[in-house]
């Protein structure tokens, strides 16, 4: 998070792509650091144990709001 | 007297407010930064993330930056790398 | 029944005090002192500072950590004024690059910085190295361990499911607060070992899930005595882990005597147990004796893993492998620290004790 909400406060689109169970911890790590707008991309958890192919279909369901992060779309 | 008054805080507060960054209507002749955070599997998500990207947008480049560990941020050297080249960041994957 | 406590006929607003407390959420659950304004007064004397000077910033939220608001932290753990130059020293330690705090209070691994002191500030302190050494019953152990938890959430940030994400915790993250037993040593204490003088006192902060006990009561060497030790290591995270980094081996007084007596250095044991916790690639397959094993990065480099004897070590060198002597004179039990430690994660930083004049 720090990343992020540093390179959004140089001017820098930024889209973080998360797992569920972090959602909370991000947000309480982005209001901290005096981003409470900070928005991220959520996955569904846990991701650890899928395979390459099964994270790949992953990208496929999240890359509409990836998109929707960087742009005014 | 408030009931606060009677002892110190023991936090701090901190926080600066911090800018979101104003968003292009597009990607197209956009050079991307996909940061992996040296989680595993990250690296299999921002591969197809980038296949996506390119059959989605029509981006002047895009980048494959990595952080040497998750567990902290970005070294600065690496962070003024991404500001100098880039226009928009997609950083993955936190879990 | 009749009531057979006294009851004080005094105000009740410290208790009120520490509802209110535990209600803004910057508590360990557990009743805390209130920081009256004299209180931590007393304790930024104590301290011999001023009151404004900044000690660190407290990742992962990077709170100011002035000797103000350690103080604060300190009186709610139950700190004695005196503690304050330990406590302040244990900022450091935490808050150091090298340690990691960001990712020490942000994992979903069980870790918690653990405080090792040395040093002649021990006794003056009244700090145990001795019996039931990770246990209850001193104040400057529950207490020092205890204030540098409450800085960690309350300037760092480290709240339990906001922030810290660890998915079991341990009870260390209470208060996890050792002294070595320097006197049981027959080698050089801890600090020494890391270019301190013997007569500094320091803290050493070491990012630790909880001690796992070893016991062996039969071994009448050293060879015997470190076997039993180093198979008990050989399951630290889980038995086929490996590059593992700082780890932490408690070796108690009766322990220490079988293996000194047979003339064993410090740099021996780490070598010995180094050199047993190396296994070929095929035990260390995925999916071979349970789904966990080498990394696809590692494997990449080994064209017949089935067949390949090659030795893959545990510890990433001998020297990590950190050797305390600290617990009860009787009993022959000793205690694995498993840290948090793979490549760039947190490693062990010991800062001087800087006492008033």
């Amino acid at each position: 998070m720090h990343d992020g909400v540093f390179f959004e406060d140089q001017g820098l689109p930024t889209a973080t792509v998360i797992s569920a169970e972090f959602v909370k911890a991000a947000r309480a790590q982005a209001e901290a650091l005096g981003a409470r707008q900070y928005q991220t991309v959520v996955l569904p958890h846990p991701i650890q144990p899928l395979t390459r192919e099964e994270v790949r279909a992953l990208a496929d369901k999240a890359i509409d709001e990836v998109l929707a992060r960087l742009t005014k779309g | 007297m408030p009931k606060d008054d009677r002892y110190l805080d023991p936090t701090d507060s901190v926080a600066v407010p911090r800018k979101t960054a104003h968003r292009p209507p597009s990607l197209d002749g956009k050079v991307i930064t996909l940061l992996d955070i040296s989680k595993p599997k990250g690296n299999h998500l921002l591969d197809r993330i980038e296949e996506l990207l390119k059959e989605r947008a029509k981006p002047k480049a895009i980048l494959r930056r990595k952080k040497p560990t998750f567990a902290r941020p970005a070294p600065d050297e690496l962070r003024q790398q991404i500001l100098s080249e880039s226009d928009v960041v997609v950083e993955a994957l936190a879990d | 029944m009749p009531r057979t406590t006294k009851r004080s006929s005094g105000p009740d607003s410290q208790a009120d005090a520490i509802e209110d407390l535990y209600a803004r959420g910057v508590t360990d659950g557990l009743p805390v002192i209130p920081p009256t304004l004299p209180r931590v007064e007393r304790a930024i004397q104590a301290s011999g500072r001023p009151a404004d000077e900044l000690i660190a910033l407290v990742p992962p939220n990077y709170g100011r950590a002035t000797v103000e608001k350690i103080a604060v932290n300190a009186v709610m753990a139950g700190c004695r004024p005196e503690y304050l130059p330990v406590v302040i020293a244990g900022v450091e330690a935490m808050c150091d690059e090298a340690f990691d705090l960001h990712g020490v209070a942000a994992t979903t691994n069980f870790s918690s910085p653990l405080f090792i002191i040395n040093g002649p500030i021990r006794k003056r302190l009244d700090v145990n190295c001795g019996v039931g050494v990770f246990g209850p019953g001193w104040r400057a152990n529950a207490t020092i361990g205890r204030a540098l938890r409450l800085i960690a959430v309350n300037l760092g940030g480290a709240r339990p499911g906001v922030i810290s994400m660890s998915t079991m915790g341990h009870p260390g993250r209470y208060t996890y607060c050792i002294g070595e037993s320097e006197e049981e040593n027959p080698w050089e204490p801890l600090h020494v070992e890391h270019g301190f003088a013997p007569g500094d006192s320091t803290v050493a902060a070491f990012a630790g899930d909880s001690p796992q006990g070893i016991y062996d009561h039969k071994s009448r060497t050293a060879k015997d005595l470190l076997t039993t030790i180093g198979r008990s290591l050989g399951v630290v995270w889980h038995h086929k882990a490996t590059a593992l980094g700082d780890t932490l081996v408690v070796l108690s007084p009766e322990h220490v005597r079988t293996i000194a007596g047979d003339g064993w250095s410090k740099k021996d044991i780490q070598r010995f147990l180094w050199e047993l916790l190396r296994k070929p690639v095929k035990e260390l397959l995925p999916g071979k004796d349970g789904g966990e094993g080498l990394p696809e990065s590692v494997l990449a480099g080994i064209p017949n893993p089935e067949t390949d004897g090659t030795l893959i070590a545990k510890f990433r060198a001998p020297e990590h492998l950190k050797i305390l002597v600290a617990g009860g004179t009787a009993g022959r039990f000793s205690a694995v620290i498993p840290g948090w430690t793979f490549p760039n994660g947190s490693n062990l930083v010991i800062k001087k004790i800087q006492t008033p004049e």
